[in-house]
């Protein structure tokens, strides 16, 4: 069984203006490749700090952390940058699509940062949003859509370049039950699809449920849900 | 299009909700464009001045003067004309014969300090003829067909004693004062200029005019190759050289002057991107979710400044030239033609000093823009996400 990620004894603690705050310490957490899995903890456990991490845009402060079997710390900044931006895919809470943009440049965005001409990278992008729902919208700005249109099209743009991995923090948190629901089938349909493994943190026990795989997060660390990993 | 000029296109155009960015980008651009029309005006006026000036220089010096190494005759003056005659683009050459004295009229009620000489490489005056200075004409209040006097500084023996050499002369022509040095006053002939300076044979030194005066550095090369140590060979540029070096020097003073207005424009550049990178905290993460490595999104900053800073640069070429062609054109700013020689003020657009103008221009917005640019680079990008929720 080959691992999409692999985090060994990871620490990591902020120092802003205040007094430094340790997120977590002593961090150990692995996921088998393809797997659909789900994060679960209350606020300030360190979850989306732990998403930053694996994805390479935070470094912890000691320890390992391995991304389909390769160093993220051993990376320069621009090879580190290529792997994010080849292998894997982000979708925030708050969607964090552009605003001075269309839904389809947003979706372009990773292609464009790659080098694929622009024309090209449109293409893929309305094919996107053809596929999550929204060929209808390519044109509209970000602010002329639902929440859980932006959020779908967030997805669109985390999945443009077909990544290994797509890392999701609480991409269900700011829409209403419908929306969520709406959102999280449509993740799920992508990973049954396209087979990257899917790390998502959310709040939401019914939605945790439905994965392959959940992990609890908390001051102590991270531990596997022995009912639901079984299961993966 | 690149990704970065796509982003910093979008960031300038798109002000809607960033009024205040939007208007610093405003004055920033026209900032620039002012100090560049400034810049291009200033120095097509000064241009304007100084080409007439550097065509008196071609018209009323010598192209070339040969004068002694040491001593104050030429040893061998045939030899500096065979040598002269040999160059290429020679015209004519000639003695320069030449001093100093005082100009009277004939009642010598007043008198004032001149400097003489012959025509050198020009057609020298004939007889008793002599071409004078509008200057010295007004003082004189001589006309064409006057006579007047002028006495050398040098004395000649008679029977009372030392006295000193003075002839008598005919203006027949009043030409225009250059103010350049070594000119002179007092234009005579050949024989006049040899009776007031006692200098019977040979000359102090030889002058030389060309066909073309800004090949002379090429000639005064092939002269010096051609008579060997012992005498100094000047070119027009040489012998003018205070006054074209206070000439450059004022270009050099009035571009670093009006250059401020630039650099205050750039200052507006620093804080617009600065702003731009506060506001866009969030971009610069969400930018890095997505692969953009930090040098990319230095990029977009840096390509904010060249925006500005092309187009401010652009708007005031435009408007530079544009202005000193119509003002050289017809003539909007007049002179009073019994002070000056011209009659309006004369502008030439140099397009070397445009360059230099427009890069001077377009490096100062780069290099304004390079600071908040590394500060967006050096952003965290974990920090910038989970800071903007």
């Amino acid at each position: 069984m080959t691992l999409a990620i692999e985090a060994r004894h990871i620490s990591k603690t902020y120092t802003g203006e205040g007094a430094p705050v340790t997120v977590f310490r002593d961090l150990s957490f692995s996921l088998p490749n393809g797997d659909f899995a789900a994060v679960m903890g209350p606020s300030g456990s360190g979850k989306s700090t732990l998403l930053h991490l694996i994805g390479g845009i935070d470094r912890p402060d000691s320890g390992t952390i391995h991304v389909f079997e390769r160093s993220l710390q051993a990376l320069s900044p621009r090879a580190r940058a290529r792997f994010r931006n080849e292998q894997i895919g982000f979708v925030f809470q708050f969607h964090h699509l552009l605003p001075e943009f269309t839904a389809e440049e947003n979706v372009a965005f990773p292609d464009r940062i790659a080098g694929v001409p622009e024309r090209e990278a449109r293409r893929r992008a309305a094919e996107l949003l053809e596929r999550v729902g929204l060929a209808d919208r390519r044109d509209h700005g970000a602010r002329a859509l639902s929440g859980g249109e932006q959020q779908r099209v967030a997805i669109a743009r985390a999945l443009a370049r077909k990544p290994g991995l797509l890392l999701a923090d609480e991409p269900t948190g700011n829409l209403d039950a419908a929306a969520a629901a709406s959102v999280f089938s449509l993740l799920r349909e992508l990973h049954r699809e396209r087979g990257m493994t899917t790390l998502l943190v959310t709040h939401n026990p019914d939605l945790a449920s439905r994965c392959d795989r959940l992990f609890t997060m908390s001051r102590e660390g991270i531990s596997p849900s022995l009912g639901l990993s079984e299961r993966g | 299009m690149r990704f970065e000029t796509f982003v910093a296109l979008r960031y300038l155009t798109t002000s809607r909700r960033r009024a205040h960015v939007a208007l610093i980008a405003l004055i920033s651009i026209v900032g620039i464009a002012v100090g560049v029309m400034a810049l291009i005006v200033s120095l097509a006026l000064l241009s304007g001045f100084q080409d007439r000036i550097r065509t008196q220089m071609m018209e009323k010096s010598a192209h070339l003067r040969i004068s002694p190494a040491r001593g104050d005759r030429l040893a061998d003056p045939g030899k500096v004309a065979r040598a002269l005659t040999g160059i290429p683009g020679f015209v004519s050459a000639g003695p320069a014969i030449e001093g100093r004295g005082w100009a009277t009229d004939l009642e010598g009620t007043s008198g004032f300090f001149i400097r003489y000489r012959n025509g050198g490489a020009k057609p020298a005056a004939e007889g008793s003829d002599a071409r004078i200075t509008s200057s010295l004409a007004a003082r004189l209040r001589l006309n064409s067909g006057d006579m007047f006097r002028v006495i050398s500084s040098r004395t000649r023996l008679s029977p009372i004693g030392p006295i000193p050499v003075a002839v008598l002369l005919r203006v027949s022509e009043v030409f225009g004062s250059s103010g350049l040095s070594r000119s002179a006053d007092v234009e005579v002939s050949d024989d006049t200029a040899r009776v007031l300076s006692g200098i019977a044979e040979g000359a102090g030194a030889w002058e030389a005019r060309l066909a073309d005066p800004r090949k002379a550095d090429a000639a005064a090369q092939a002269a010096r190759a051609t008579l060997g140590p012992g005498y100094v060979v000047e070119t027009w540029r040489e012998l003018n050289a205070p006054l074209a070096f206070a000439l450059r020097l004022e270009k050099v003073v009035i571009f670093a002057t009006i250059a401020l207005i630039i650099v205050v424009a750039a200052l507006n550049i620093v804080s617009n991107i600065a702003l731009t990178v506060i506001e866009k905290k969030r971009d610069l993460g969400v930018f890095t979710s997505m692969g953009a490595t930090p040098t990319s999104l230095q990029r977009v900053y840096l390509t904010l400044g060249a925006v500005i800073g092309v187009v401010g640069t652009s708007i005031g070429v435009v408007l530079g030239v544009g202005l000193s062609l119509t003002a050289d054109r017809f003539q909007i700013v007049p002179l009073p033609s019994d002070v000056y020689v011209m009659t309006h003020v004369p502008f030439a657009v140099h397009g070397a000093e445009v360059a230099a103008v427009a890069v001077f221009a377009l490096a100062t917005a780069m290099l304004a823009s390079v600071l908040p640019a590394r500060a967006a680079a050096r952003l965290a990008p974990g920090e910038a996400i989970r800071l903007s929720r």
